[in-house]
């Protein structure tokens, strides 16, 4: 069957996306990366449904009432209790949904940073490019985990926004990086002079027709920014310095050990699980678009 | 005395989508001194002749059938650790200085000193005495044997592998595209090169190029190859003045010459054919002009017409060629 | 350019960037609501004392002198009291960085060899079991939080069979005896310190196998790794001397860039096993409100990724002739 030239711009893009998605298709890994992604979503989804059935599951004020401390699996409670009697299912499903949160958030605002300071460096070069970069530089030489613990010392609130803002924040230097020697090159494609002879601001040229091209490289980047965002906040709320407010699965492990149950199997195991296979979800995924975007990496 | 002899070689690389058959019932002979180019499109197979002579194949490409007989010695079922010894001490390769043939981390003389260890028994300082002898023959300063690839330009990256591919005086060289990627002027000065040594050394050469003007100034005979097959096999001079194969014709025909009167170009019409699925019969019978039924249901057998003027052509002698 | 110019001019680089995170703290602590001076002033002084210590730091001056004051401070090795020991935060942290470096630095070496060495093995024997099983396990242990697996190290092997200690670095038996000799204290910390590194290790190993794998599968493709090959040159020299040689050069670089990430990875190791080094003392400080001893940690801490840097760019600049200064 022969191919329908695209009518308009954004038939062409769709056309683009839904031949990536054939090619994503044929990725094994990938595949088993969406298949995690949807059944966490899933999973925080229902999150949302368990208090409504019976408040017993709401993973913050959920005590049972016929239950006051650590209780290992049984009907009600799959997965068991924990120290004050509240469902480790729920809370599990609560932390599927800050994982969500935190994750995408800090990534996109991160993404956003990056994928701006890349395009301007390498847009305009010169002196804007050297300072852009050489804070780039220290940007990564920053001590990351220590400079949030540090951070949230300073500020003293224990808020996620401030967790989120914090990690995204110091993230973006590498994709800068790679968005600027993207830029670089296509700097030099005729496209950009063609725009520029027919009168397009800066700000368009950067936005318009050269940020497009980017975005694939951009979107990669973002899942793996994902992944450090969540393996971030598990560790900050671990140390007792994220946010008590929100049940994650950082503050599960963290009230594990505190309550001295880090040997309660049933407590213990579940949490670090789930932040393994949600991690391991969005590196593959990520992994999977590194091999669309990047040809050479392709099977040959 | 034949130095190399393939006969009725079939490679094969296995690949997702089938098997690509890059050679096909190649035969060949090589005499003592004598210098043979082998010439073709890209994608032909030459280069996949070469590697197979060294067996240097990569994982997915295999030898189905056929000899590599080297000073009457088949290569093909000799074990990796005999092909070792054959390999540089035997036959040497000249690569494509373009490519990145000198590794990037080590002098180029530490480079050619591997090889001559390796090979014979010699101590270091004979070893660098040898390089500094080498450098010369193939006109650098042997000072830079000291240098990194990096510091070298593209002829003098190309030059030292010359030296490197003469380190330990094998009895044949393949060249294979030794001045693709060369600006005009530094190509000439290394078939210049090459010609001097290969006089001064009587070298056994296989030279692969896809010039065939290139192949015609530095060979005195020409394989001329197409899609997997050597089409027609003689000595330079009578393959350019009577051709037996079409496809030599069209290859000779759509390249200019320096010398005789000035031509039009023809290029040969259509593609060459995926190899993953070439036609039937003479593979070149898709883009023959004198294509008849014959051609397309049967293979025509690579003969002998005259002494040592082979060619694989139902009507070769028979059509109007030049 | 020399080599000792270049390490002279990345010293001053380090020297640079230090001054500029010193001026981060500075200016973050500052922006703290409340009293701007909180920071380095103990709620639980007596008014008096305070006054004494913000005399001593200059907190009555201007805010630049202020500035000045506290660079001057940090490069004479004076970084106040800690509120929580009440003991310089000089001596808490002269105590706590031997630890840190034995186990940080014992990390990344053992666990960069073992990976660029396992890196390599199943790069060059593509696709056997090996493999497979390699690339599956680094990839698990990629994505694990460390301090979960430190909690499962810990709950296995010296809660369940009581191979190892719980925490700590040196036992209060062995130690407080003074009849111990010094090849008991050695084994007493090898047994406290065995856990810790090996989570650790285990942390920085999966990233640097994947990274070598990568590396050497785009190495073997390379033209040079055919001509080794063409040489005539044994299986083992082609893969050690042309292949992983120079494969090796992304894992210096990426090792460069992930340091400063995988820190974090130490400080929470320190945490779980309570080990005492300054990972530990950062988290401690900043639950205690101790701002001075907070941010001394960091700054060292920072000043360890630089110098890692450094060393991963004077090695890199030793193993790749194509480096310009």
């Amino acid at each position: 069957m022969e191919e329908q030239k695209p009518r308009t711009k954004w038939e062409a893009r769709i056309q683009q996306w839904k031949k990536s998605w054939e090619m994503y298709k044929e990725n094994k890994i990938g595949l088993v990366g969406i298949g995690l992604l949807v059944f966490f979503f899933v999973f925080a989804v229902l999150g949302f449904v368990m208090p409504h059935i019976d408040p017993i599951y709401h993973p913050m004020t959920g005590f049972d009432p016929f239950i006051v401390s650590k209780s290992p699996p049984s009907i009600t409670h799959l997965l068991g209790t924990d120290f004050w009697g509240r469902d480790i299912m729920s809370q599990l499903m609560s932390g599927a949904q800050i994982a969500f949160l935190i994750g995408l958030t800090a990534a996109v605002v991160a993404v956003a940073i990056g994928t701006t300071v890349g395009l301007v460096s390498g847009y305009y070069g010169g002196t804007t490019d050297t300072l852009l970069m050489r804070t780039v530089d220290i940007v990564l030489t920053l001590p990351f985990l220590p400079l949030i613990i540090v951070v949230s010392a300073a500020v003293g609130k224990q808020s996620i926004w401030v967790l989120v803002l914090i990690i995204a924040l110091l993230s973006w230097g590498g994709i800068s990086r790679v968005i600027r020697s993207q830029t670089l090159s296509l700097k030099q494609r005729p496209f950009v002079e063609a725009a520029r002879v027919a009168g397009a601001t800066d700000a368009r040229i950067i936005f318009r027709h050269i940020g497009p091209n980017v975005l694939p490289l951009s979107f990669l980047y973002m899942s793996f920014l994902v992944l450090g965002a969540i393996l971030t906040e598990a560790g900050v709320s671990y140390l007792g310095l994220g946010d008590p407010t929100r049940v994650s699965w950082g503050i599960m492990l963290q009230w594990c050990r505190t309550t001295g149950s880090t040997f309660t199997w049933y407590w213990m195991l579940p949490p670090g699980l789930c932040i393994t296979l949600m991690t391991l979800s969005f590196y593959l995924i990520g992994r999977a678009v590194d091999e669309i975007v990047n040809p050479r990496l392709r099977k040959r | 005395m034949k130095i190399l002899e393939v006969n009725n070689l079939r490679m094969y690389f296995s690949t997702k989508k089938g098997d690509v058959k890059a050679v096909e019932g190649v035969s060949l002979e090589i005499g003592k001194g004598e210098s043979v180019g082998l010439v073709g499109e890209s994608g032909c197979g030459k280069t996949s002749i070469g590697i197979s002579i060294l067996k240097l194949l990569p994982d997915n490409g295999r030898i189905l059938e056929g000899e590599i007989l080297f000073k009457g010695d088949d290569l093909v079922p000799k074990p990796e650790d005999e092909m070792r010894s054959v390999r540089w001490n035997g036959i040497s390769m000249i690569f494509q200085a373009a490519m990145n043939a000198l590794n990037p981390v080590y002098k180029v003389g530490d480079q050619i000193v591997e090889a001559i260890m390796l090979h014979e028994e010699v101590s270091k300082e004979e070893a660098y005495e040898r390089v500094a002898q080498l450098y010369e023959l193939v006109g650098m300063s042997p000072e830079r044997a000291e240098n990194y690839p990096h510091e070298y330009s593209g002829g003098m990256k190309q030059r030292a592998i010359i030296a490197m591919a003469l380190a330990c005086d094998p009895d044949m060289i393949i060249a294979d595209e030794p001045t693709t990627a060369l600006d005009v002027i530094v190509q000439d000065s290394i078939i210049k090169e090459i010609k001097k040594i290969q006089a001064k050394l009587d070298m056994t050469m296989l030279y692969i190029s896809h010039d065939i003007s290139v192949i015609a100034e530095t060979c005195e005979r020409i394989a001329v190859m197409y899609a997997g097959n050597v089409v027609e096999y003689s000595d330079s001079v009578t393959l350019f003045a009577s051709p037996l194969h079409p496809y030599t014709n069209g290859l000779l025909s759509s390249f200019p010459s320096i010398k005789g009167p000035l031509k039009k170009l023809n290029p040969i019409p259509g593609e060459p054919p995926n190899l993953l699925n070439p036609p039937t019969g003479c593979r070149f019978h898709t883009r023959c002009p004198f294509a008849q039924r014959l051609c397309k249901e049967q293979v025509p057998e690579f003969r002998e017409f005259q002494e040592r003027h082979y060619a694989a052509c139902h009507f070769a002698g028979e059509l109007s060629l030049r | 350019m020399s080599m000792q110019k270049y390490i002279v001019k990345r010293i001053f680089q380090i020297f640079l960037t230090l001054i500029i995170i010193m001026t981060i703290m500075f200016i973050l602590f500052r922006m703290m609501p409340g009293d701007p001076t909180a920071f380095m002033l103990d709620t639980r002084m007596t008014p008096e004392h305070k006054a004494i210590i913000r005399a001593q730091f200059g907190l009555d001056k201007p805010i630049w002198y202020q500035y000045l004051f506290y660079l001057r401070n940090f490069f004479r090795g004076n970084f106040g009291r800690s509120f929580y020991y009440a003991r310089p935060v000089y001596d808490l942290v002269k105590e706590k960085l031997p630890a840190t470096i034995l186990l940080w630095t014992g990390a990344y070496i053992i666990s960069y060899s073992l990976g660029i060495t396992l890196g390599k093995i199943i790069a060059w024997r593509r696709g056997g079991k090996l493999e497979f099983g390699s690339t599956l396990f680094g990839l698990f242990f990629y994505c694990m939080p460390i301090f979960w697996v430190g909690l499962i190290a810990l709950w296995i092997f010296s809660y369940k069979f009581g191979f190892f200690p719980l925490g700590g670095l040196k036992g209060p038996d062995v130690w407080s005896d003074p009849s111990s000799g010094m090849l008991l204290k050695a084994y007493d910390v090898l047994k406290h310190v065995t856990l810790p590194l090996s989570v650790l290790t285990l942390a920085f190993f999966a990233g640097s196998m994947l990274v070598m794998r990568t590396s050497m599968l785009e190495t073997l493709r390379e033209d040079y790794i055919m001509t080794a090959r063409a040489k005539g040159l044994p299986e083992k020299t082609i893969r050690d001397r042309h292949a992983a040689r120079n494969a090796m050069l992304p894992v210096v670089t990426t090792f460069a860039i992930a340091v400063a990430g995988s820190v974090g990875g130490g400080v929470l190791t320190e945490t779980t096993f309570s080990y005492p080094g300054l990972g530990k003392m950062i988290v401690d400080a900043t639950l205690t409100f101790d701002y001075p001893l907070a941010q001394a940690s960091f700054l060292f801490i920072a000043l360890l990724v630089l110098v890692a840097n450094l060393v991963a760019d004077i090695l890199y600049a030793y193993l790749d002739p194509r480096i310009v200064y």
